[in-house]
């Protein structure tokens, strides 16, 4: 009889503990449409935008789906809409299945969009549901949100969460787009002190001649690839200055902005510079930022001084004008100054075409200072915004050489043409 | 095992302080102190653990005079019993209530934040079920499931302090004074109250295997609350500045949705369990010392059986409140306002009386005896 007890006593403890995984909220995963991109437009009557989802099928790539699927990989549809909360339902007037936000990982938003006041409000819809995760991404396109998701068609991943996930998280070690997600958005509307970078893309590409762009100074759709690929293209980044856009920079300037900026993770990038040797060449350098950047903050006669300190690991992979840095000691001391004079050119150049540009700084530079103060009271008094552009902000770039290329030792070029 | 029947360890014990108290970093109880202190939020719970250590301490002494006799019976013995009766009915009334806008609010979390469509109703139902079969269960059970289960669940949440220092910027953290010293403790004062669970843990004092277990669990359970909810508040300001943190409904809840570990996106998942497991223990020890109380007023021994009643109790009064999680945050900023005096006045008070009763001398006596 005894045993019996505990075996009823367990079996009620299983019920209870079973029925907390709720069969309210039971749904079978072919239940759900997953919406993986949600695509935000303008729509001419006030108050409505246009919401475009980009929904993947489950059974596409899954290995043991047995015989697979003849489906395509994923779905979209298009509508006009209140928000993107109630639209949710309107979808399911096309689309079978209960329309899911738990997977979306990006949040596109055409550049016509971000660019009104009317933004932010309609954003703030995403801290609001249930679903939708901070760590979302948001792109902002050049053309219709609709029209990117339609006219990206990557030829190798299909799949649209891999593409994203792959596409962004390579972009962001690369440095060409910023390392910022939906979090960091409403962060730094918030607290308003600094500028948001959103990712930049578009499948349009610029007519013009092919050789414009030189080196990372371009933004996406500026180059043109040969070839048959039709995946939109990541580069630059989108600003936003109390939650609107207010404007754009490019590969590079997402770059420099990146480096002077202490809350991203920035992975090792290849770029060029100008060779100090030989004027007609560029040099290509794996550069990577070994350790944090430090702040030195001070007030002079009301007006803000900012010391930056960069410090870079630069390996150089290239010697056009065959210098041989091996044997050479002085050269290598030359190539060190000439890189840190372009550095330091570019970082400050950078920094006084936000200032005078954006009225604000784009790498969250308020945050380092913060420490200076010791009340927010004091710090909002300071008003960070209002002050940046008056700022004074040396930068020093601390330049270490790493490895020169796999065979350090190249021929004289005499002697080759002998 | 046999010869410490109905009594607990030190071990148990402070697993039980660190669950019930512990919890509380996941609720609302950091938006409620983020309101005030902002980013030093952190501070404000440091200064809260320093303040909350002279009631305790008082307590304690109390407490020592009277090794065998529970927090109720205590009272009586001081006040007398007319006064005394009053004012464990006004800490029974405390008491519930917060037990009741404390459900009410965890199953705001798992209705807003898990199970969307599932009725608060069924989901409150369910949730009260557990506890009061918890509770009915007896202190020695939640206090060996309790012990059983802390490494499990403080792993766990360290983890995602870990995961969420490492993908936060520590130097959310400054100014580091916040909106200014004033505000950190006025935040405090308003807010101690979170640690006037000590106040009811002393309902179960002569549970504890010995006095000097109590006196030294009580303390150490203390510094390890204090603590933790401290790094919490470091997490959360870390992970979303303190503008933002300020505005999120439950900081713990967001911070799991939006941490990754490693290659793992959607974690929520793994950590959801161990958080919900954490409150079974603390509502079913809540239910427990509830009857405990009442059965003490009532002087009824077989103080188990007050369970169902208290349970159907705090279940209709928490399903009770149109929009619930406005109305319960509000509520719960005004009970932890009510609390934190009586918190802080009450120990001190019957230190005061056993003190002039002199009480502490027979105690000297019976040591020296």
């Amino acid at each position: 009889m005894r045993q019996y007890k505990n075996l009823v006593k367990v079996l009620i403890l299983v019920c209870i503990v079973l029925s907390m995984a709720g069969c309210w909220d039971k749904t079978e995963l072919d239940e759900k449409a997953y919406v993986i991109g949600l695509g935000l437009d303008t729509h001419e009557k006030a108050g409505k935008i246009k919401v475009t989802y980009l929904i993947a099928n489950p059974e596409v790539g899954s290995q043991q789906s047995g015989g697979g699927t003849n489906e395509p990989p994923q779905e979209i549809v298009t509508f006009v809409a209140n928000d993107f909360i109630s639209s949710r339902n309107t979808a399911n007037t096309v689309i079978s299945k209960e329309i899911s936000y738990d997977l979306l990982s990006v949040i596109i938003v055409s550049e016509e969009l971000a660019r009104k006041p009317d933004f932010v409000r309609v954003m703030y819809s995403a801290a609001k549901d249930r679903e939708i995760k901070r760590s979302a991404e948001l792109i902002v396109t050049k053309e219709k949100a609709e029209k990117f998701i339609t006219d990206n068609k990557p030829t190798l991943e299909t799949r649209p969460h891999k593409f994203f996930e792959v596409k962004i998280g390579r972009g962001k070690e690369t440095g060409m787009i910023p390392d910022t997600d939906l979090n960091d958005f409403f962060q730094v509307s918030e607290s308003d002190s600094d500028l948001f970078l959103g990712i930049y893309a578009t499948t349009e590409t610029e007519e013009g001649d092919e050789g414009a762009a030189s080196d990372d100074d371009f933004m996406a759709g500026e180059i043109h690839f040969g070839g048959k690929e039709k995946a939109a293209q990541f580069a630059g980044a989108a600003v936003f200055k109390e939650g609107m856009m207010i404007g754009k920079i490019t590969g590079e300037e997402t770059r420099i902005s990146s480096l002077l900026d202490n809350t991203w993770e920035l992975q090792d990038f290849i770029t060029a510079f100008q060779d100090p040797f030989d004027g007609q060449y560029r040099i290509s350098a794996r550069l990577a930022k070994p350790r944090k950047n430090t702040y030195q903050f001070k007030q002079q006669s009301g007006r803000p001084v900012i010391d930056i300190k960069v410090p870079m690991y630069i390996e150089i992979l290239s010697d056009p004008s065959l210098v041989n840095f091996s044997k050479n000691e002085e050269k290598i001391v030359e190539l060190k100054k000439s890189l840190t004079t372009s550095m330091e050119e570019h970082l400050t150049q950078y920094i006084k075409y936000t200032q005078e540009e954006f009225k604000g700084d784009t790498f969250h530079l308020s945050i380092p200072i913060r420490k200076n103060f010791a009340t927010l009271k004091e710090f909002r008094e300071f008003d960070w915004m209002k002050s940046y552009p008056d700022a004074e902000i040396n930068v020093s770039v601390d330049i270490r050489f790493g490895e020169f290329g796999r065979q350090t030792k190249l021929p004289s070029l005499q002697e080759l043409r002998d | 095992m046999k010869q410490n029947k109905g009594k607990i360890g030190i071990k148990e014990y402070i697993a039980i302080i660190a669950l019930t108290v512990g919890t509380k970093l996941s609720d609302d109880t950091p938006s409620i102190i983020f309101e005030n202190a902002r980013n030093a939020g952190w501070i404000a719970v440091l200064l809260m653990g320093a303040m909350a250590i002279i009631p305790i301490i008082l307590l304690i002494k109390v407490f020592s005079a009277h090794p065998d006799k529970n927090l109720h019976e205590v009272i009586i013995h001081l006040f007398g019993r007319f006064f005394g009766n009053i004012l464990s009915i006004a800490l029974l009334l405390a008491g519930v209530a917060s037990v009741t806008v404390d459900t009410g609010t965890y199953v705001d979390i798992i209705g807003t934040m898990y199970f969307t469509k599932t009725p608060t109703s069924i989901i409150y139902m369910v949730l009260m079920l557990v506890c009061a079969y918890g509770a009915k269960r007896g202190i020695e059970q939640i206090a060996s499931v309790a012990w059983v289960l802390i490494p499990y669940l403080k792993i766990t949440l360290f983890i995602a302090f870990l995961v969420s220092f490492n993908s936060g910027h520590f130097d959310f953290i400054f100014p580091i004074w916040g909106e200014g010293k004033m505000e950190i403790v006025k935040s405090s004062i308003k807010n101690v109250s979170i640690f006037s669970d000590f106040l009811f843990i002393g309902l179960i004092a002569p549970l504890v295997v010995s006095f000097k277990d109590f006196k030294k669990g009580t303390i150490i359970g203390l510094f390890i609350v204090v603590f933790e909810i401290s790094l919490a508040l470091i997490s959360y300001v870390m992970l979303f500045d303190y503008t933002t943190a300020e505005l999120l409904n439950y900081p713990f809840h967001e911070t799991i949705r939006y941490i990754e570990i490693g290659f793992l996106p959607n974690v929520e998942t793994l950590f959801f369990p161990f958080w919900l497991v954490a409150t079974f223990i603390r509502f079913s020890f809540y239910l427990y010392l509830s009857a405990i109380l009442l059965g003490g007023i009532l002087k009824i021994e077989e103080f188990e059986y007050l369970i169902p009643l208290i349970t159907i109790i705090i279940l209709l009064l928490g399903l009770a409140p149109d929009s619930p999680s406005i109305y319960l945050y509000i509520m719960r900023q005004k009970l932890l306002m009510l609390l934190s005096p009586a918190f802080l006045c009450l120990p001190p008070l019957m230190w005061l009386i056993a003190k002039i009763r002199g009480d502490f001398k027979n105690e000297a006596v019976q040591e020296s005896s």
